[in-house]
């Protein structure tokens, strides 16, 4: 049976400018549920409130309204961080600290110790392909290695559930690459990763649900096959011109349309319809070699799903 | 407390790091390298070329003890508030503070590491100053005032004082100068002004609402004056203190202005 890991329940944030002359409502009632063993990811524009949802979770911002809990935990108290990782946006290290100093601290400050920290170590940075660069300064890092070795921080104290903002910021096609098979070995270990990012396609290669948020409301919430498809629009393959001997009625009434090849695409309201439809089709003689249905991009589907919000909020 | 210990030996390391505490040492070393050089390497010092009158120390190797070690341990604390003044805001910088706050470590464990990494770094500097300084002058005329060795306490307890200030505005603020500032002018100005008026001034002042306000101001601001001064005194001369209001005021001023600076740092977004 799968458990939560976080679970959120008109969680609200209400940042206030000096003396409260102006407030800014960065996450709005937010009800979330994120269960153990998958990879869950936050998508938004910016300033959608995806930073300051993880930082409410983790006790680095408080939270104005709501609650929320981490691994069965409340998140006002902070005995539960030694189960978790955290890799921030634009993390900083002491620049004075070596890549091995850096992982001794945090590791430490997790509780490790002693010859268990010191094997950790040399895990983690032989699996983020650091080894070679413990001892150099993190201020002779670049923005990729830098990544790497916040990536390696995260994952310190073997953690149930890592945290994870746009960890692949600043990493090339390769690394990008590296850290996603990283993130799925973690998956496959059964841990949680909760993600943000910007990147949606990365998103839609790994994660197992998406959440969609902006300006701090949770729009919508699934996996990625049902946030992108679409239910109505269907492609269809068949053989030969014969579609010309279709009515010119019934044509326009499914928005028939050609594709490419002997591909054409058409819209039906139910499942009822696209039923009737193939019977048409197929009483008029048409050989149907394949159907299939409709699908958005995660980014189509992003775009026009924010593009909707804003024209709500116009009206 | 192994928490506060971790954060105090990385503040140490940031320190060091940063070649604050290196410094500090060089500084320390060369001051005790000349008072070497003047002691050791003359054959004969006149300890009455020194002059006792007005002094406030029987033994005239304390004198000279406390003479060289003052302006010393004063330049000491100018230079701890100095380089000591960044540790709380570094650690609130974004990216780092997230960090530090996803940890198993509360709120109050950060700032104590800090607190406690500060008064570190301030005290081996001190210890090694004042021992050095002591083991010469002592080794020199073969008198071992062991009492000598308490400057390093009250050095380092004023130091404190001053620090939680810092730390205060450290987290007020996030940044380093307006704790500098307020640092140095209660510890050159303010401190030894309401004391001048305390002890020298005040029977001349016929106001009595201007005697309250320097009252109210004399029991709240630090007494650095005092405490490096007849405090000291009374201490390296192996003498009981004679009054401890200063000591038990600067210690509320601590007490209170780390309260403060928990409490605004426990309720504090980031």
């Amino acid at each position: 049976m799968s458990l939560n890991v976080i679970e959120t329940s008109g969680l609200t944030k209400v940042y206030s400018s000096s003396f409260g002359k102006r407030t800014v409502e960065a996450l709005t009632e937010l009800n979330l549920h994120v269960s153990d063993g998958m990879i869950f990811g936050l998508l938004g524009p910016n300033g959608a409130g995806k930073t300051t949802l993880i930082k409410l979770l983790l006790g680095i911002t408080f939270p104005t309204r709501g609650s929320a809990k981490i691994l069965g935990e409340d998140i006002n108290k902070y005995g539960f961080k030694n189960k978790i990782g955290y890799l921030p946006e634009n993390h900083k290290y002491p620049p004075y600290l070596t890549g091995g100093n850096v992982l001794q601290f945090f590791g430490k400050l997790s509780g490790m110790e002693g010859a268990e920290l010191d094997k950790k170590i040399d895990e983690m940075l032989q699996l983020v392909q650091l080894s070679k660069w413990k001892k150099t300064k993190v201020k002779n890092y670049s923005k990729g290695m830098m990544q790497r070795l916040g990536l390696a921080q995260a994952m310190m104290n073997n953690p149930e559930l890592i945290f994870l903002d746009e960890p692949t910021d600043g990493v090339d096609p390769i690394g990008r690459k590296e850290i996603r098979d990283i993130l799925i070995e973690l998956k496959n270990q059964g841990k949680t990763i909760f993600l943000n990012s910007h990147l949606l396609s990365e998103v839609e290669l790994i994660t197992d649900r998406v959440g969609i948020l902006n300006k701090g409301k949770l729009l919508r919430e699934g996996t990625v096959k049902e946030l992108t498809e679409k239910k109505e629009e269907y492609k269809v393959a068949i053989e030969g011109d014969s579609i010309y001997s279709l009515p010119q009625e019934f044509i326009q009434k499914i928005n028939l349309q050609k594709m490419e090849n002997d591909y054409y695409s058409f819209k039906v309201d139910s499942t009822q319809e696209l039923n009737n439809t193939l019977d048409v089709l197929r009483n008029n003689g048409i050989i149907i070699k394949e159907i299939v249905q409709q699908k958005n991009t995660l980014e189509e589907m992003f775009i026009s799903l924010i593009k909707e919000a804003e024209k709500e909020k116009v009206q | 407390m192994k928490n506060i210990w971790i954060v105090t030996w990385f503040t140490l390391k940031e320190a060091m790091a940063r070649k604050v505490f290196i410094f500090f040492f060089i500084l320390s070393l060369l001051a005790i390298i000349i008072t070497g050089l003047i002691f050791l390497l003359s054959s004969s010092v006149d300890i009455n070329a020194f002059g006792m009158k007005n002094m406030p120390y029987d033994n005239p190797v304390t004198m000279i003890e406390m003479m060289i070690i003052s302006p010393l341990t004063s330049l000491c604390l100018l230079l701890a508030i100095f380089s000591t003044a960044s540790f709380v805001p570094i650690m609130l910088e974004k990216g780092n503070i997230d960090l530090l706050l996803s940890k198993p470590v509360s709120r109050d464990q950060l700032l104590w590491g800090k607190f406690f990494g500060g008064i570190l770094v301030v005290l081996l500097n001190i210890a090694f100053l004042v021992i050095g300084v002591w083991l010469i002058i002592s080794i020199k005329f073969s008198s071992w005032n062991f009492a000598f060795l308490n400057i390093i306490i009250t050095v380092v307890f004023t130091f404190a004082v001053l620090y939680s200030l810092m730390i205060l505005f450290g987290v007020l603020t996030k940044s380093s100068t307006p704790g500098m500032m307020v640092t140095y002018f209660v510890f050159i100005i303010l401190s030894p002004l309401l004391f001048a008026a305390k002890d020298k001034f005040y029977g001349m002042i016929a106001s009595s609402l201007v005697k309250t306000i320097i009252d109210i101001f004399y029991y709240i601001i630090p007494k650095t004056s005092e405490l490096l001064g007849t405090i000291t005194n009374d201490l390296v001369s192996g003498k009981s203190i004679e009054n401890y209001q200063p000591i038990l005021t600067s210690l509320a001023f601590l007490i209170l202005t780390m309260g403060i600076s928990i409490s605004v740092f426990r309720k504090k977004d980031f």
